[in-house]
């Protein structure tokens, strides 16, 4: 979807280029008609989930009539009217959870094409659903790790995080010996030669949780537990409220506070709806396990970039795979597991 | 006497409505108490996914191998070694070539063994002096060079059951079968195994000053 809003600027509304508007907060102007929405506006203005929308919902209705104006005006060029018949589209779709399998394909075709008549580029972008008889699952090696952070660099460039305000869904923590997991004491930011004498090295990341906390607090079920196990999130049907961060007991979820930009030339153009296709400001995100990736059979962008295997995905439901091998042989452990969350990610030592 | 009776439906079928209720509310979401009785409960042997990870396979030249029943790939490794076939060059046992050699710079100059100590590990623990197209295991049986992690086994047992189920070394391709996996020397240099200290490849310079 646009992320610059283009549906909007054109017609002229009245607002400027957000360069640094609220986050939802407290500059000067005009967060204050965010009023309690009634079911007709709930429905009406979640699809678009941009908070600058928000700002002036009863507008919505003027939008729809000028971009069916813009669509059916002779004046228009021919890639205006697409663009907003596209747009008009994109802001009365659904949740992608309920979608039909034909809308699902045109909803992805739109946000395509709309990304064509962008930039001129072409997008790879799939919907394929979970396979039968898989439950995707991960283990890390905390012997193996040597804190490099490789993987924290393929994730960015696979993903499509924001590269200024250094998004980032893993974390390497950097352990002290002798202290146990101490979060508090350890440093996710380090810059000396690794592995530090001393010090052990552990990865966080979504854990993709069987019983995911961050699923049952969202108020708009934009986010869900995929059948193969991937908790997903609609990007399209998310608003922002970051319930499920705070509800998350491992810092997995991130938020977007600004618009997100990747210089068009790094855009990774294999995408999936659910996974690494263009955020807007406004939004969560987090892992999606690389579901453009490993929908398709292959690994994750950070298992095929670490350099020294502590890292394994796999599906747990396939008694022959890597990670049921792990799980059955090798002592596993997970973070707070008496939280009763079910992470599908677990450590091991060799 | 009717009374009674109807009272006795009534509290059957709320009884059966509650029950229905309840069996409703248990049925979908929270099927299982935890991760792993899904993960029993589920399994399924000899799945048939519609994704594979040949395409991934395609690009790196594999060898099969089956471990004691486990089967799965590892790069090819003869047509990754510049120099092969070794006997090109070595076509007389070493000394007589060392001997021809004296006062130029010897070949292989830059290799200098750092696994386990002298006393252990010489060059011709694992290469065969008259023969230096294959390798030899400490009982002198001949090792193919695409095998050598039947070398490395002979000493890193642990290293080598944890690798053939999957918990050591790193996985290539994709997580759909056939599985291909890194061997020994795809990771570690066999004259010197150990893992080198470098900088990580990347700083957050914003989280930082953030977080001052």
């Amino acid at each position: 979807m646009s992320e610059d809003n283009k549906k909007w600027y054109s017609l002229n509304l009245g607002r400027s280029k957000k360069t640094e508007s609220c986050g939802c907060g407290k500059t000067s102007e005009s967060c204050e008609s965010e009023k309690p929405k009634d079911g007709y506006d709930q429905i009406m203005d979640v699809p678009m989930s941009r908070r600058s929308a928000f700002k002036k919902i009863t507008a919505g209705l003027a939008i729809g009539a000028g971009a069916v104006s813009t669509a059916c005006s002779v004046v228009s060029g021919d890639e205006s009217k697409e663009k907003s018949a596209i747009e008009w589209e994109e802001y009365f779709k659904g949740n992608y959870k309920l979608m039909t399998n034909e809308e699902k394909d045109k909803t992805v075709d739109r946000l395509t094409r709309s990304y064509e008549l962008r930039t001129g580029k072409n997008l790879n972008m799939s919907s394929k659903d979970a396979e039968e008889d898989v439950l995707f699952g991960y283990a890390f090696n905390i012997s193996k790790c040597q804190g490099y952070m490789d993987c924290v660099n393929a994730c960015v460039e696979e993903n499509n995080q924001d590269r200024s305000s250094e998004m980032q869904y893993i974390r390497i923590h950097e352990m002290e010996d002798g202290k146990g997991f101490n979060f508090e004491e350890s440093d996710d930011n380090y810059y000396h030669e690794v592995p530090a004498e001393g010090h052990f090295y552990m990865g966080t990341q979504c854990f993709h949780c069987d019983n995911p906390p961050c699923v049952e607090v969202c108020p708009v079920e934009a986010t869900w537990m995929e059948k193969d196990g991937i908790v997903v999130i609609d990007y399209d049907w998310c608003v922002g409220c970051r319930y499920c961060m705070a509800a998350c007991p491992y810092d997995g979820r991130r938020f977007n506070w600004k618009t997100p930009e990747v210089p068009e030339e790094e855009v990774n153009k294999n995408q999936h709806y659910l996974g690494n296709r263009l955020r807007k400001k406004g939004v969560m995100e987090k892992c999606t396990f690389c579901v453009q990736r490993t929908r398709e059979g292959k690994n994750p962008a950070c298992v095929e970039a670490c350099p020294t295997g502590s890292r394994t995905f796999g599906n747990l439901l396939d008694p022959d795979s890597n990670i049921r091998w792990i799980l059955d042989n090798k002592k596993v452990f997970r973070l707070k597991e008496d939280l009763g969350t079910e992470p599908k990610f677990w450590y091991y030592m060799d | 006497m009717k009374q009674p009776t109807t009272k006795i439906v009534a509290s059957v079928i709320t009884i059966v409505i509650c029950l229905f209720a309840m069996s409703c509310k248990h049925s979908n979401e929270h099927k299982y108490h935890t991760v792993k009785d899904k993960i029993e409960a589920e399994s399924v042997t000899d799945i048939e996914l519609s994704v594979s990870s040949d395409k991934f396979n395609e690009t790196i030249k594999t060898v099969p191998i089956n471990e004691d029943g486990v089967e799965f790939l590892i790069p090819e490794r003869k047509s990754q070694i510049s120099s092969y076939n070794c006997t090109e060059c070595h076509t007389k046992p070493i000394e007589q070539l060392k001997q021809a050699q004296v006062g130029t710079k010897a070949a292989h100059w830059n290799i200098k063994l750092q696994h386990a100590g002298a006393e252990v590990m010489n060059c011709a623990t694992c290469h065969t002096s008259n023969n230096m197209d294959n390798l030899h295991s400490l009982t002198n049986s001949e090792i193919d060079f695409n095998y050598s992690y039947k070398l490395c086994s002979q000493c890193h047992q642990q290293e080598f059951k944890d690798w053939r189920g999957g918990a050591h070394g790193k996985q290539l391709g994709g997580w759909a079968p056939p599985r291909l996996s890194n061997t020994c020397v795809n990771c570690h240099n066999p004259h010197k195994p150990a893992f080198e200290k470098r900088w990580p490849v990347r700083f957050n310079t914003q989280k930082e000053i953030e977080r001052r």
